[in-house]
């Protein structure tokens, strides 16, 4: 099957004609041909200026990601025709959210940055003897030790596309693979670091990460595990700890959602005071969230009475801080 | 014909406050295209996603509370928000495919005399026009189609994503949303960032990446040639309306951008009145795209 690929070439060394520009070569793909294999086949046999990545061809070395129709994929995990047949296209780009040095080639330096920042090696408290792992302590960690560093998961990430300096679900999630050993012995001054700004709380949950990593690491349950084991270590003191912990109690008094104490508790007084423009333009089209003017949902009690066997079962509330 | 679609309403917490012309129109549309609605008195809160990191026990026990409702009602859930669905779908995905979550989940409930068995489906409006209902059939009903509008469809990112836990559009190559727009009588805009999220969830803990997230999508939209954004989402609808001033300064530049919800489109469509559907509502009025 001929299948027309459409592929972005750009060479910022080239000093007649850089790019960006689309060349297209069209391939005769036999069934199972991965995306890969059809670039090398356009290297070989049509282009050799063409570069990108690749090792393994085997989904373990992480190599080969690159933005296919659109959306990242591990190109030697893909194969051309039932992609074509699904998305009527073949354009290949570099992943997204990086830097291109070189047609689908990207700048990897970043990514590692972040990685370096969550410390991703462990650190045993002082002094212990050895610390038996049982198999439900590993099951916590292992969906963050499948990670091949591709980085698919940065490239589609909404929050990182808006700020370079967001932590980002790859190192986020290797976070967790130390956060939630039972032998790390910095947990606390983990979690703390971790809640800073631009990091695990201003992930927007918009689930690209776990809907695009090849190896299923799921970085979005990660974060989730981080926010929670963060608030139950007591670091609380950031919004994104205050915004869940309004939440939680408004779900508990009320039912529901209480837009207006959800502002002010996460805010705090005076950047709550900065909002008020706003509050006055909503206010003008009724839609100035009041405290407290919606009824309790019926039987709260059952939802109290969940919140109390959690509590009792599992234990819910976090430790004070200090 | 199949009988009457019936099905146990679940508006979401914001779209009965903050946003609630789209419940208010949402029941409107439904009662004239014969789509019955039925209150969930009880129903609580999903969490926004916010109580999966506080505890995700907590979580599923909230939301298995929310199935056990409409269970006894014998009804699927339909909820006009995509948070909600998203939410909602990834707690009921988990509580079905490991049975020893859904019998520990179970043991909570009963705390509360209550008891899930698995059986209830989690759809949004938009699902329920496109699929159960069906465009052709709505088709029938549109008097007043919307010939002049180019509408640049929003999905955000959760009514797509995660698609082992929604299932019902294809998150790489969304339709129902054009779909809808067509039956409408209207043209879809295409536009990347249609299924990329608004960034409300950050609206008060990162406001610098929500608001510039929230201008991106919207300007988009605009340069691809849409006069107004359809959203399925009361999240989206506040951040691309009620925020869109604060967005405007995050991109520094003026974008002017009515948005609908989905239903609102629906109702003019049917020849619903701009006051009947709550147009005044928004901050950004929508009057320069009505006919």
């Amino acid at each position: 099957m001929e299948i027309k690929f459409s592929i972005r070439r750009h060479d910022p060394m080239d000093g007649e004609n850089p790019g960006p520009y689309y060349r297209e070569y069209i391939v005769d793909a036999e069934e199972g041909m991965t995306v890969l294999e059809a670039l090398l086949k356009i290297s070989e046999e049509e282009d050799p200026t063409l570069a990108f990545r690749r090792s393994c061809r085997s989904a373990i070395c992480g190599s080969c990601a690159m933005t296919v129709n659109g959306f990242a994929r591990l190109t030697c995990s893909l194969q051309v025709i039932p992609e074509y047949q699904k998305m009527g296209a073949m354009r290949i780009e570099p992943l997204s959210n990086h830097r291109t040095i070189k047609d689908l080639v990207v700048d990897m330096a970043p990514f590692w940055e972040k990685m370096e920042k969550v410390a991703p090696f462990l650190m045993p408290a002082g002094g212990s003897e050895g610390n038996p792992v049982s198999i439900e302590d590993q099951a916590g960690i292992d969906e963050s030790q499948r990670c091949i560093m591709c980085g698919c998961c940065n490239a589609e990430c909404n929050s990182l596309e808006i700020d370079e300096r967001f932590i980002a679900p790859a190192a986020s999630a290797k976070a967790w693979r130390f956060v939630g050993d039972v032998r790390e012995g910095h947990r606390g001054k983990r979690l703390e670091r971790l809640s800073e700004e631009h990091g695990i709380w201003d992930c927007v949950r918009c689930i690209h990460c776990t809907q695009y990593c090849p190896k299923d690491v799921k970085p979005l349950k990660q974060i989730e595990s981080l926010r929670s084991a963060a608030m139950k270590e007591g670091v609380l003191d950031n919004p994104g700890a205050r915004h869940v912990e309004a939440m939680a109690d408004s779900v508990e008094r009320f039912g529901r959602l209480d837009e207006a104490a959800m502002t002010f508790r996460t805010l705090g007084f005076l950047r709550s005071v900065g909002m008020i423009p706003l509050g006055l333009r909503l206010e003008k089209h009724g839609k100035m969230p009041h405290p407290y003017i919606f009824p309790q949902i019926m039987e709260i009690d059952e939802v109290r009475a969940v919140y109390d066997e959690i509590e009792k079962k599992y234990g819910l509330k976090p430790k004070k801080e200090g | 014909m199949a009988g009457e679609l019936r099905y146990a309403y679940y508006p979401g917490c914001v779209s009965q406050h903050m946003t609630r012309e789209t419940n208010d129109s949402t029941r409107l549309v439904a009662r004239k295209l014969g789509i019955g609605l039925y209150d969930m008195p009880r129903a609580n809160c999903c969490g926004a996603g916010l109580l999966t990191d506080y505890d995700y026990r907590l979580y599923l026990a909230l939301n298995a509370r929310i199935f056990a409702e409409a269970e006894a009602m014998e009804m699927d859930i339909m909820t006009i928000c995509s948070t909600c669905l998203m939410v909602m779908s990834t707690a009921n995905r988990d509580l079905r495919r490991d049975p020893r979550l859904l019998e520990e989940t179970n043991k909570v409930l009963a705390a509360a005399g209550l008891h899930y068995s698995g059986k209830v489906e989690v759809k949004q409006f938009l699902w329920v026009l496109a699929g159960d209902y069906g465009l052709e059939r709505l088709g029938e009903h549109v008097t007043r189609p919307l010939g002049w509008l180019k509408v640049a469809p929003f999905y955000g990112c959760h009514s797509l994503r995660p698609s082992d836990a929604l299932g019902f559009d294809d998150p790489e190559k969304p339709w129902s949303l054009e779909a809808t727009i067509r039956a409408l009588g209207a043209e879809p805009v295409e536009y990347r960032g249609k299924s990329k999220c608004c960034g409300f969830q950050v609206d008060l803990v990162a406001e610098r990446t929500a608001t510039r997230m929230t201008g991106v999508r919207l300007l988009e939209g605009k340069r691809n040639g849409a006069d107004c954004f359809v959203t399925p989402c009361p999240f989206c609808h506040i951040n691309l309306d009620n925020y869109q001033g604060l967005a405007e300064k995050a991109v520094d530049e003026r974008i002017g951008m009515p948005v609908f919800h989905l239903s609102q489109l629906v109702g003019l469509a049917m020849g619903l009145s701009p006051r009947d559907l709550g147009l005044s509502r928004h901050l950004v009025s929508p009057e320069k795209v009505l006919k």
